[in-house]
């Protein structure tokens, strides 16, 4: 094994050997479903895989090729700058792809976040609360901006916002 | 982005030891856990660099010119570290402190200069590893002094996405959904106290602002302890055991080094073993409510930092310590990967892994590194070292070696150069005082562009929120006119309309005013 792109196609071919060719020279035109790639063991427990996949596939339905897949696996290893993250980690968690983090989005992040075992109103209280303190220009949601102000006072999310392949 | 993709894949075949293992541990129990046994690679990395040098440089040539050692092996020696050992390569006592060669007339291996360079060299580059670790880690994880910067960063920027094993993933969410409930409801009992409370100007919660402090007095007690004890220790070492008249006072010290390092590691199994093992024994059947216990992070890392500044101090008494050091801790890591495993149940609370790992390679760089490095010098600057045994024999110190040389190496003018660096650079007050004003002075203006740069943060966040209310404000009013429009009733129509003019203007003017007063 010579680097982590020749694991990660191992990686990616182990999913479908029949549809994905071992000679990727010509640029053969494949694609995963979904289903494939949320069944992988890093991903099926995660509660954002579903986001993830939409995130990193090109045309937000979840099915990856293998440019999508090296890249969500890029973006997700330890090296990748914390602007970059903070860019996905974005995206992921903006679940209506209106580029804001809204009130419905958050409260979908924190179902997810807690397995839907909290009452919605308790839901609602906890995204007023984010949207308070992370909400720097009152307009009610977080932007990019917002967002990446807020991973400056979590260093933390380097760590943590990582998959290991 | 791709081009960034591309060199990742060359780095990463580094990290392979242990890969599938760190990867196993991290998917259960989290990234703080696996900070533990990243940090005990990293240090395990450091021995094996010195065990090869000190192996190649100083051991391998010793063995060419070795003498037979006339003792007998019990198997006692490897608990006390004496008798037979103490003719072997392990000691100090045993290098010579002769110039070696093969041949007649053939290339020369100078002992004495050889132990003094590879030891001071290894010194050298782990102070540099160290010093660049750190900034690099500061960098990136700045230490906040806020201990609890928002509980709002808390729910969108820690999902651990590491965490791959279902239970685990249902644990972490019960836990968090509990945390949630349970500061909805202290927000709720602080609200009713308060005439208009707003949820978030709530302080805190204050259960883990406790814990964070049980956590801070568990460290500071626990590193003045070890400091007292290796404190106490090189005090013995260098002051009466070097002065004492004793026979080969270095390979004393060597084996006195060799037991604490020895019994440590003894303790450090049969912590785990007291602490894991029979702690989940009595959580799950004597007292249930218990539970099993949780892996204790920080006083793991300060054992092994504690492992580590004995080893560091022993390097120069007994070169070929590091090679025993690794072995302990490929064990150790096994040991409390299985405990881990098998007794442990994931950390309930937060943990700050970005930070707390900063903190502990700081706590490596000063004071364990520079405490050592502070032994050393007083040992190779002002010990004599002992007549009979050891490279330095007969030196009145071990720095001597280094001044003698240069003295040989005067009387050849190609290396005048070496010469003129030792006189000027190293032996020099001068240099060094100079190096520090100048060290000095740039931390103070880097100091100074940071307090610049804060206060200029502070005024473009109040530049966002003015901007914000005005945005609100407009929008308000625009909404206000559009409302007079549809209602043609309302006869004032001409002068909301030159007001709304005016306000617009005041606007602009306002905005502009505060660009040329903030920039």
């Amino acid at each position: 094994l010579r680097g982590l792109n020749d694991l990660l196609f191992y990686r990616y071919r182990d999913l479908a050997p029949q549809l994905v060719p071992l000679d990727y020279t010509d640029k053969p035109d494949v694609t995963l479903p979904y289903e494939l790639i949320g069944s992988m063991p890093e991903l099926k427990d995660n509660p954002f895989r579903q986001r993830i996949a939409e995130v990193f596939s090109e045309d937000g339905d979840g099915n990856m090729t293998l440019d999508d897949f090296l890249d969500m696996f890029s973006v997700l290893s330890e090296m990748a700058p914390r602007d970059l993250k903070a860019y996905y980690a974005f995206k992921i968690y903006d679940f209506n792809n209106d580029d804001y983090i809204c009130k419905s989005d958050l409260e979908k992040t924190v179902n997810k976040l807690t397995r839907n075992e909290l009452t919605p109103e308790e839901v609602r209280l906890v995204c007023e609360k984010v949207i308070y303190e992370a909400d720097l220009d009152n307009d009610g949601k977080l932007s990019l901006e917002d967002f990446q102000h807020m991973i400056i006072r979590a260093p933390d999310f380097l760590s943590t916002f990582h998959i290991r392949i | 982005f791709r081009r960034f993709r591309n060199s990742l894949s060359e780095r990463f075949h580094q990290l392979w030891l242990w890969h599938k293992t760190l990867k196993i541990i991290g998917g259960e129990f989290g990234t703080s856990v696996l900070s533990y046994f990243i940090f005990l690679k990293w240090l395990l990395s450091f021995n094996i660099f010195s065990f090869l040098i000190n192996f190649s440089f100083i051991t391998v040539p010793q063995f060419i010119a070795a003498e037979p050692n006339n003792l007998s092996f019990t198997g006692l020696e490897l608990l006390t570290g004496a008798g037979y050992f103490q003719q072997t390569a392990l000691y100090y006592g045993f290098y010579t402190n002769a110039t070696i060669s093969k041949t007649e007339n053939g290339a020369s291996y100078n002992m004495q200069l050889a132990y003094i360079f590879t030891v001071g060299m290894y010194f050298v580059i782990c102070l540099l590893i160290l010093l660049i670790s750190m900034a690099k880690s500061f960098c990136r994880n700045f230490i906040n002094p806020q201990i609890y910067s928002g509980n709002a960063s808390k729910l969108l920027c820690t999902w651990d996405f590491n965490i791959t094993n279902e239970k685990a993933v249902k644990l972490k969410q019960k836990n968090l959904s509990t945390q949630i409930k349970v500061q909805n409801t202290g927000d709720a009992k602080r609200c009713s106290n308060m005439t208009d409370g707003h949820p978030a100007i709530v302080p805190p919660h204050q259960l883990t602002d406790q814990s964070v402090q049980l956590l801070l007095l568990f460290l500071c007690r626990n590193i003045i302890l070890k400091i007292s004890i290796i404190g106490i220790l090189c005090y013995y070492w260098l002051d009466i055991v070097a002065t004492s008249k004793s026979q080969c006072w270095e390979t004393l010290i060597g084996q006195d080094i060799y037991r604490l390092i020895l019994v440590d590691f003894i303790f450090c199994l049969l912590g785990s073993f007291f602490g894991e093992f029979l702690r989940r024994i009595i959580g799950t059947t004597v007292f249930v409510s218990l539970g099993m216990p949780e892996f204790d992070i920080a006083r793991n890392v300060l054992d092994l930092i504690y492992a580590q500044t004995l080893t560091w101090i022993g390097i120069l008494f007994s070169p070929l310590l590091p090679g025993i050091q690794m072995i302990s801790f490929f064990i150790v890591f096994y040991v409390k990967k299985v405990s881990l495993m098998k007794n442990c149940q994931p950390p309930r609370q937060v943990w700050r892994a970005a930070q707390m790992t900063t903190f502990f390679m700081l706590l490596l760089f000063f004071p364990s590194l520079t405490g050592v490095l502070a032994v050393i010098a007083v040992t190779v600057w002002r010990l004599k070292p002992s007549e009979e045994c050891g490279p330095f024999r007969g030196l009145s110190s071990m720095f001597a070696a280094v001044s003698e040389w240069i003295k040989i190496l005067e009387n050849y003018t190609g290396s005048k150069w070496v010469v003129w660096i030792y006189n000027n650079l190293i032996t020099s007050e001068l240099f060094f005082f100079i190096l520090s004003t100048i060290f000095l002075i740039i931390t103070y203006l880097y100091w100074q562009i940071i307090k610049g740069r804060k206060t200029m943060v502070k005024l473009l966040r109040k530049q966002i929120v003015n901007v914000g209310k005005d945005k609100v404000f407009l929008l308000r009013k625009l909404h206000l006119q559009q409302r007079e429009k549809q209602n043609p009733s309302v006869p004032r129509g001409q002068d909301q309309q030159v007001s709304f003019i005016v306000q617009i203007f005041l606007f602009q003017l306002h905005v502009h005013y505060d660009s040329m007063g903030f920039l």
